[in-house]
């Protein structure tokens, strides 16, 4: 596999393979950690159907 | 463990009874392994941050991917501790297929761990030889294969059940399904890891189609639902639902922290162990077509990179900008979180389509 993905993207970096400059990383986004609270949600809702 | 407590305790109360039902037991698993995923997690990755355990990302992948360089990986053991924490918890610990499943999924997660641990820590980026690594993935794959066919005790338990037609079914005999169920272990564990490419992109289609073989394993185990939806009834299956909502749940904690941009990779270590599990529940509950369906990213993934190498083999041509596929989209100019949703929203789809099998027969 490696072989075959040699060199694809040098395009994209100059001839000698210079990497993209380092940025720092994003801060988490919040939207995802949401919906895994939602999903918590809904499984606890959903346990009220046999706790009762 | 705690199923054993409360028929201890149901003797004297009776409402410990409600902890008798798989039901209850599974939703429960899910939930204490998510809280163990939050209670540990944060410590683990600091501890893999401390160890200097850092991806290495490949020079000939996408650009962007460069910033991820020194991100803590190995997190794959954060799943399996709490999963495997929960299930010992919840699961009836008397349940043979409970053990059969647990032991493949740590066995599949030491291979990924020696493998990562050589890449990372010894800094060899070759880690465990491809040979090498392969050998351990079939040695364990036909020893659980092979100990599923000698124990099988109903024709059920080796016919391969085809989805949407109730009354085919293919005799594998001992020997055929051992085959198959070998494939599908290795099989699937590959491919989960040729899918851990992108932030949360292999995780998310693991917990739902371990979400979804929950369900299965549950009708499977459950000789009156089995009946009415036409699913071989495998005794003691039931209670593997109890192991893959846990597995969900210890996913979902897992993403907490995976989640684009992620602060830990799960590395072989969860991939390969991941994509186990999901084989065996498959192979144990007879929905091997089942998880080819509903594991559909899985499987494209495995093959672009197959007809990227024999493409470029065979004609020195490329199908793909990239292999695997994800990265074919990233270079065409979609951001990494849109392949991840995509890739979620296409898998959420053929699980739907999976659990329409239960029905629609």
């Amino acid at each position: 596999m490696e072989e075959a993905n040699k060199g694809l993207v040098q395009g994209e970096a100059n001839a000698h393979g210079v990497r993209v400059k380092r940025v720092a990383r994003p801060t988490p986004e919040p939207t995802l950690r949401f919906w895994i609270i939602s999903m918590m949600l809904v499984l606890v809702g959903l346990s009220t159907l046999k706790l009762r | 463990m705690l199923l054993a407590l409360s028929q201890w305790l149901a003797q004297d109360v009776r409402a410990f009874n409600v902890f008798g039902y798989i039901t209850l037991r599974a939703v429960l698993a899910m939930l204490t392994a998510l809280m163990i995923s939050f209670i540990i997690g944060p410590a683990m990755i600091r501890k893999l941050t401390a160890y200097k355990i850092g991806q290495a990302v490949r020079d000939d992948g996408p650009q962007t991917h460069l910033v991820k360089a020194g991100t803590p990986t190995m997190g794959g053991a954060l799943i399996l501790v709490a999963m495997a924490i929960s299930t010992l918890l919840w699961a009836d610990l008397k349940n043979s297929y409970v053990w059969v499943v647990l032991a493949t999924t740590i066995g599949f997660g030491a291979i990924g761990w020696v493998d990562d641990w050589r890449k990372v820590v010894h800094r060899n980026p070759k880690g465990l030889s491809a040979r090498a690594k392969y050998f351990w993935q079939s040695l364990i794959g036909a020893g659980v294969a092979l100990l599923l066919a000698s124990t099988a005790t109903l024709p059920a338990q080796t016919e391969l059940i085809v989805p949407f037609f109730k009354l085919v079914t293919i005799p594998l005999g001992a020997i055929g399904f051992a085959v198959l169920a070998y494939f599908v272990i290795v099989g699937s564990s590959n491919a989960v890891n040729l899918t851990d490419g992108l932030d949360g992109l292999a995780i998310m289609p693991t917990v739902m189609v371990a979400g979804a073989l929950a369900i299965f394993a549950y009708v499977a185990g459950h000789i009156v639902f089995a009946r009415y939806l036409g699913v071989p009834y495998i005794p003691g299956a039931g209670e593997l639902a109890v192991f893959c909502t846990a597995l969900a749940g210890a996913g979902l904690g897992f993403l907490w922290f995976n989640a684009y941009p992620a602060e830990v990779f799960m590395g072989d270590v969860g991939a390969l162990a991941l994509g186990a599990a999901l084989g065996v529940v498959a192979v144990i509950v007879r929905q091997e077509i089942v998880l080819f369906v509903m594991g559909g990213v899985f499987v494209v993934e495995t093959l672009s990179v197959v007809l990227q190498v024999g493409s470029f083999k065979l004609t020195g041509k490329r199908i793909f900008r990239m292999a695997p596929l994800h990265h074919h989209y990233e270079l065409k100019g979609w951001k990494e979180n849109q392949v991840v949703v995509r890739f979620w929203i296409i898998s959420m789809m053929l699980v739907l389509v999976g659990l329409s099998t239960l029905k629609l027969r």
